[in-house]
């Protein structure tokens, strides 16, 4: 180890305590991105502390990879260069909770699980559920901004983020948004902090919208004979007065393992509201899919908590996030299963996703580097014609490497994109390589 | 600085001559938006017609280094659509058609100068609606409500004009045409079209916008509520939140503006009430229906003094013409006032209430209230009489005094308006210089040379187009060398 290898050790010392700092094989072994070790694991404790980390990493020319919950480090492109995990795990604490606000601050390290905790028993809610919510942190959610089956009603960390502490790439703490649930003062900066993968700043703190827990929720689910049935049923439901919290697709391999029956397709619905509009909305929507010829089967209130984990990525799984218009279910299903009969024949893919927004989960397995990346190169051409998206959310480095896990992105747009990452890190400090672009 | 013939030539080259005002009365009409403190007459309007011309505009500014001002339909309440340091503004007015309505996949592009309202009428009768309501938006234009990320009413439940758009078309300060986002779901990379929303013209002009559609709802019904003292009014809507109940929209009234509205529109509010309650319900009609008897039963256990829930669309439309009429009411009280635009989180609405109410007391001024209560966004109307030597000087003083106390709750500046020319200077009091600088940058990325809407959105200082040098944390020192 060299003189100034050891005093940078130090001063992350200095910064964080001894018990802040690992560097033995093990510890760093464990935090590999993409098989990349980082030369230190530095956990701070307080944005102050990550500050200082940043600001020595910046002097010193080191890239540090922001890590939350580990769940999202497969996303994206591997990483250029790889100095410094900075573990955000201990950023937890709560910064200021107003119930009667709706609103709450808490730093970028708590998971989602300790989040719902803290809110459950004032009937409030995050309404985020992203694949493998419990575990995750806000910070990462946002980094990435992963989204689940709530997005039909409420969106995404788009609409739920009102204000952000953030460390820029020289160590410079920031503050973006409010702490309000409306405000147009300044620039929106957080909506640049959401998805931007940590590339303009590593998120310190966060100030999120609640939603009050409807009275009762109820589920079902319709079971449809083709996908297109499936469509049509989506089409009533959106073109209905119902106002669904979820209107999920799952396409037979995805029902396949869940503990339900199976059918060519399923689409599951939950209603929240009070106890007589959940009883009548569903009802409605009982009647409807009986006109489409389809049969409905109430579902268990953990049935989403199930599905959750029965679709995570297999280790042999690569996930695609899909994202297209809001009325081409059909066809979308249609353009990946044609894409894995031509590219990857051997493969099996799992499909869920939000149906009545376009967004869709493709969780791919049984196929090769090569199959799968041209399985991408297929579906993302057909996606791009629709002004959609393909995106590689986990999977083996190679595909990643085989394949753009972005996708293309206009140069108009692109230019600018570069121009952000060039005036806010231009000695790419923080994630080099992983974003769009190689940005 | 007036501009050379040459510049002008080439001007209407672009935009041909019935796109170009250049006389001085021509010129008069476009000097201020609807916040008329603030004036400054262009030195030249261009009205382009497509989308090509205002690149060809942008780029002649750019070459010429003259500052460029959009304007929608002016009808804003910052001084945000004026030329403080002349210049030409693009007006988008003649660029108001629909280019596509895309009701499968709940979503239509337009131009940016189509008034708000004609969107709403275009769907209506399939169902649909465009949610942002700004209240004027009988006559403001989307690219306008883009601009100024506007509000309204009902952004309550349905949130604020960023929430409903899905992509935009924009000419950079660059002279750049680029396209964000679009109609799918999501894009990869950074948001830009959530940080253009908002920006006030500063990063360029958006030539079109994609919005989303929303299905109507099935029921609607409108409470009013009228309470002996505004803390009750206010218990009563933090009760009704702490319920579970999002309303559309929720609104209150204070006693200065009751009686201004009563004696203007004959609204027919309480005489005796310090406070009124509009409560707007919408959804699946069971749903409107629980909810409207449990909002009602909330409002009569916090003491109301009546409850009316309207029993048809006549009857809503009444409850509704008061709080419409409120700023044209406040003009019986006074010739003119300041608007404000501050939020404070909604439980402290009981507390900065009475903080107004001290100010006023303080600085000699009469504050009206009218305000979005359901998510803390006050419009208090510090009215004054400018034939009075120095009421202007005082309720000023009032205004800034009420935003420091907000803001000292943890509240914002602006909550739907903007920020233009008025609030520009009071960002520090939200913002530390590291937040401020960082605003500065993020600007320079879509206009360079800083010719967009100069002089809006943010504060000026001396140090122009570098921004301010934030402090870097201190890294200690002796451990390396």
């Amino acid at each position: 180890m060299s003189v100034a290898t050891r005093s940078i050790a130090e001063t992350f010392v200095t910064i964080v305590g001894r018990e802040g700092v690992r560097a033995d094989d093990e510890a760093r072994a464990a935090a590999a991105v993409d098989g990349q070790p980082p030369r230190w694991v530095v956990c701070p404790v307080s944005i102050d502390q990550l500050s200082r980390v940043v600001a020595l990493a910046h002097d010193e020319g080191l890239a540090v990879v922001p890590r939350g919950g580990g769940h999202a480090l497969e996303l994206g492109n591997p990483p250029t260069r790889v100095d410094v995990v900075a573990d955000l795990s201990s950023l937890v604490r709560v910064v200021e909770y107003n119930p009667d606000d709706l609103t709450i601050t808490v730093e970028a390290g708590i998971s989602a699980g300790a989040l719902a905790a803290l809110l459950a028993p004032h009937r409030q809610f995050l309404p985020l559920d992203p694949p493998g919510l419990i575990s995750r942190t806000l910070g990462g959610v946002t980094a990435t901004n992963a989204s689940g089956p709530l997005r039909a009603r409420y969106g995404t960390m788009r609409d739920l983020l009102l204000g952000v502490r953030f460390v820029q790439a020289d160590g410079v703490v920031t503050w973006g948004g409010s702490k309000v649930v409306k405000s147009v003062s300044g620039y929106d900066v957080p909506k640049l902090m959401v998805g931007a993968l940590g590339t303009l700043g590593v998120l310190g703190e966060l100030t999120l919208r609640l939603h009050p827990r409807p009275d009762v929720e109820g589920s079902w689910l319709v079971l449809l004979p083709s996908t297109q049935a499936a469509q049509g049923l989506v089409e009533r439901i959106a073109d209905s007065p119902l106002q669904p919290n979820r209107i999920e697709f799952f396409n037979d391999r995805a029902l396949e393992s869940l503990p339900v029956e199976t059918a060519v397709a399923g689409v599951a619905v939950s209603i929240g509201s009070v106890v007589e509009a959940v009883r009548e909305q569903g009802e409605r929507l009982v009647t409807m899919a009986k006109a489409a010829g389809a049969r409905t089967v109430p579902l268990p209130d953990e049935f989403w908590s199930v599905a959750d984990r029965a679709l995570t990525a297999e280790r042999h799984e690569s996930a695609l996030q899909v994202a297209v218009v809001a009325g081409r279910l059909a066809d979308t299903e249609r353009a990946i299963t044609e894409a894995v009969r031509t590219a990857a024949p051997g493969a099996q893919v799992r499909i869920s996703g939000c149906a009545a927004v376009g967004t869709f989960r493709v969780l791919v397995g049984g196929a090769s580097v090569a199959e799968a990346a041209a399985m991408v190169t297929r579906v993302r051409a057909w996606a791009t014609e629709l002004g959609g998206s393909v995106v590689v959310a986990s999977g083996p480095a190679e595909l990643r490497k085989a394949v753009d896990p972005w996708g293309p992105i206009d140069p108009g747009p692109f230019a600018l994109m570069r121009a952000l990452r060039d005036e806010f890190d231009p000695k790419r400090v923080l994630n080099p390589g992983r974003y769009v672009g190689g940005l | 600085m007036p501009l050379s013939g040459t510049f002008l030539a080439d001007l209407e080259r672009i935009v041909g001559a019935d796109g170009l005002v250049c006389s001085p009365e021509g010129r008069l009409v476009y000097e201020c938006d609807m916040h008329t403190f603030y004036k400054g007459a262009p030195d030249a309007v261009a009205l382009p017609t497509r989308a090509d011309q205002v690149v060809a505009i942008v780029n002649l500014c750019r070459r010429e280094h003259v500052p460029i001002v959009p304007r929608g339909s002016g009808t804003g309440l910052i001084g945000g659509a004026m030329a403080p340091v002349g210049g030409v503004m693009v007006g988008t007015n003649r660029m108001d058609g629909i280019l596509e309505i895309d009701l499968p996949n709940r979503c239509a592009t337009v131009q940016p100068g189509l008034i708000n309202l004609s969107l709403t009428r275009a769907v209506s009768s399939h169902g649909y609606f465009f949610a942002p309501d700004p209240s004027s938006q009988m006559v403001s234009s989307i690219g306008g409500n883009v601009a100024t990320n506007a509000g309204g009413p009902h952004c309550l439940k349905y949130g604020i004009t960023t929430n409903h758009v899905l992509g935009l078309e924009l000419v950079t300060g660059a002279g750049v045409l680029v396209r964000l986002g679009g109609k799918a779901a999501e894009h990869p990379g950074y948001d830009l079209v959530g940080v253009a929303v908002g920006s006030e013209g500063t990063f360029g002009i958006v030539t079109a916008v994609t919005v989303r559609l929303l299905h109507a709802a099935e029921a609607v019904k409108t409470i009013l509520a009228s309470f002996t003292a505004i803390e009750d009014a206010s218990e009563a809507v933090s009760a009704i939140i702490a319920a579970g109940i999002v309303p559309a929209a929720l609104e209150m009234l204070d006693e200065m503006m009751i009686r201004a509205i009563n004696e203007g529109t004959g609204a027919g509010y309480p005489k005796d009430a310090a406070a009124v309650l509009l409560i707007e319900l919408d959804g699946p009609g069971a749903e409107v229906e629980a909810q409207a008897e449990r909002a009602a039963r909330i409002c009569w256990e916090r003491g109301a003094l009546e409850v009316r829930v309207a029993r048809d669309d006549t009857e809503r439309a009444l409850l509704w013409k008061g709080r419409k009429e409120a700023a044209g009411a406040v003009g019986r009280l006074a010739p003119t006032y300041l608007l404000q635009d501050a939020v404070v989180p909604r439980s402290k609405l009981p507390a900065i209430m009475r903080e107004l109410i001290a100010i006023g007391a303080r600085y000699r001024v009469q504050i009206a209230n009218v305000f979005h209560a359901g998510d803390g966004n006050l419009h208090p109307l510090i009215l004054y009489d400018d034939r009075e030597p120095d009421e202007l000087e005082r309720a000023k003083a009032a205004n800034e005094e009420l935003l420091r106390a907000c803001i000292a709750m943890g509240g914002t500046v602006t909550g739907e308006h903007g920020v233009g020319m008025d609030k520009a200077k009071n960002l520090p009091f939200q913002y530390a210089d590291a937040d401020l600088n960082f605003m500065y940058r993020l600007r320079r990325a879509f206009d360079p040379d800083a010719i967009m809407n100069p002089g809006k959105l943010l504060p000026s200082h001396p140090a122009c187009g570098e921004g301010f040098r934030p402090s870097r944390p201190r890294v200690p020192d002796g451990a390396w060398i």
